[in-house]
């Protein structure tokens, strides 16, 4: 039982992670209708780009690696809605899908070119600090891991409900035509959705390192089935879907893990994802009120 | 500013076409300045299409708008907005999980004069005393008169000086179809200059100045209501031209 639970709450505290890149599909979905498959690959290069911090000066802070995380996500994002989506025909929409396949293995070939493919250390922040409760612990670095991501999720929703692009990016999202109508700009909302989830995917990458310690090429592929499993669990376009459905994931893969082995993990996560497609095909929290 | 003798909105020639189908065929009609002018016509007479290539939703493929004296035909919907047109569209497309405030606050976007903004808000919940009731409900869950009224609430969020208005009857019981040809009315008394299209024809004509008849991509008549030909006109808004 304490094997159980011990396994849940480290899984459910690094789902936060794929809570954070579930959100990011979910929103440019919600936003564009559109599945954006380069975004895992683009938040674990956000992630590579915050250690180029280390190796300009050596001995800096992982706070700083994980800012510069952020921020790089954000340029990144933006440059996958250039290259991907805004000189592509809305009309042709496997288009614009099949250049962010095309874009997420190009991310994937820069980061092994760069890294010669092999695995880099990536700093954490409170990895020696142990809370423990009888037999029970909290690892520290997972708990910030945890608090960092709710802190993203928490600034998204107060952009989202408290600002006037966050007004635009609603709007757009839940009827394109009387956005424009508005005087909403439904390009530029386009853009900004993909720069948004750019910084949280580049914080959700920085993260996934810190609590695995090391960052390596081979993790894009995997989270980006983890992301989607997590959007269609949560329901397609609904934030608070991805947050819960990512944090379930985390806690049954973990728990999987605990009892099965990691060669066998992934497979569980699958059959959930079955279970899902099968039972509840809208998901968690289908989202309500259609687009038209 | 505009001479007085120039009308507020002018198409001409305007051809708009869905692939190698033109839905307007070279349309010419005008808006005056505080009037309200109706656009009548049958299904498919190409009503929906005028609105929104003047809104700027849809892109001519030749021919002129000119609103207030500007070009704007083929702008961007923006543009337009930030000219002074605002259109209540077909079947009110409001934000359905926004509240009616989200959706009111969407209407005044390019706005940046907060309190006039607020000051308004507090004229559109005066004149649309329902819309404050509900003003924290989602649209969605609003009837369909409701949902009308948030819509041309929204519209006159931005200030507009020309609005457009597709259809606003479509669908809705007859007392609440009555209940929005008085706020049609009560706008026009305020001095709005609208320019509606309506398949009701017995209501519009009742309130409009001026109103146009289009049958297959143009204008087949145009007049005042109350002349003679008002019944050969409400006869073909629906039914169409006996050639068709």
């Amino acid at each position: 039982m304490l094997d159980f639970l011990q396994s849940a709450s480290d899984g459910i505290l690094f789902g936060a992670t794929y809570a954070l890149i579930g959100i990011g599909f979910t929103l440019v979905f919600g936003v564009m209708h559109k599945l954006n498959l380069a975004y895992a690959a683009a938040s674990v290069g956000g992630a590579y780009c915050g250690l180029l911090i280390v190796k300009v000066a050596a001995g800096a802070p992982a706070f700083a690696v994980f800012f510069g995380a952020f921020l790089a996500g954000g340029v990144l994002g933006y440059l996958v809605y250039l290259t991907c989506f805004h000189f592509i025909p809305v009309s042709n929409p496997l288009a614009a899908l099949m250049a962010t396949v095309g874009m997420l293995l190009l991310i994937d070939e820069i980061i092994v070119h760069e890294t010669d493919g092999v695995p880099l250390n990536y700093p954490a922040m409170f990895d020696d600090v142990m809370l423990r409760v009888g037999e029970f612990t909290l690892r520290g670095d997972l708990l910030m891991v945890f608090v960092v991501s709710m802190v993203c999720m928490a600034g998204l929703l107060a952009l989202l409900y408290k600002t006037r692009l966050g007004l635009a990016t609603r709007a757009v999202s839940q009827q394109a035509v009387a956005a424009q109508l508005c005087g909403i700009r439904v390009g530029r909302v386009n853009a900004m959705t993909f720069v948004v989830t750019g910084l949280l995917g580049g914080i959700a990458g920085a993260m996934i390192g810190a609590s695995v310690g090391t960052l390596s090429p081979l993790l894009t592929t995997p989270l980006t089935i983890k992301g989607l499993i997590v959007t269609v669990i949560g329901g397609l376009g609904s934030i608070p879907g991805a947050i819960i459905a990512g944090l379930l994931v985390g806690g049954f893969e973990s728990v999987l893990q605990q009892f099965r082995g990691v060669t066998e993990r992934d497979l569980y996560v699958m059959l959930l994802l079955f279970v899902f497609l099968v039972f509840r095909p809208g998901g968690l929290f289908a989202p309500k009120g259609g687009r038209d | 500013m505009t001479r007085k003798d120039h009308p507020l909105l002018e198409v001409s020639e305007l051809v708009t076409a869905y692939g190698k189908i033109e839905a307007l065929k070279g349309v010419n009609l005008s808006v005056e300045q505080g009037s309200i002018t109706c656009l009548l016509g049958p299904n498919g007479a190409g009503k929906t299409t005028l609105m929104m290539t003047t809104a700027g939703i849809l892109k001519p493929r030749g021919g002129s708008i000119r609103f207030a004296g500007t070009e704007i035909a083929g702008r961007a919907p923006h543009a337009i907005v930030a000219q002074g047109v605002a259109l209540v569209p077909e079947n009110r497309l409001v934000f359905p999980a926004m509240t009616v405030i989200d959706n009111l606050q969407a209407g005044a976007y390019q706005r940046r004069d907060r309190v006039e903004t607020g000051a308004d808000l507090e004229r559109m919940f005066a004149r649309f005393p329902r819309l404050k009731e509900r003003s924290a409900q989602l649209a969605g869950t609003l009837s369909g008169g409701e949902q009308q009224m948030l819509a041309v609430a929204r519209a006159l969020m931005s200030r507009p000086k020309l609005l457009l208005m597709d259809e606003p009857s479509l669908g809705l019981a007859p007392l609440v179809v009555e209940e929005i040809f008085r706020i049609i009315a009560d706008l026009h008394m305020d001095g709005a200059t609208i320019f509606l299209v309506e398949q009701n024809a017995h209501m519009a004509l009742k309130v409009a100045q001026h109103f146009y008849l289009m049958e297959q991509g143009k204008v087949t008549f145009s007049g005042t209501p109350g002349a003679m030909a008002e019944d050969e006109v409400i006869r073909r808004a629906y039914l169409g031209s006996a050639k068709a």
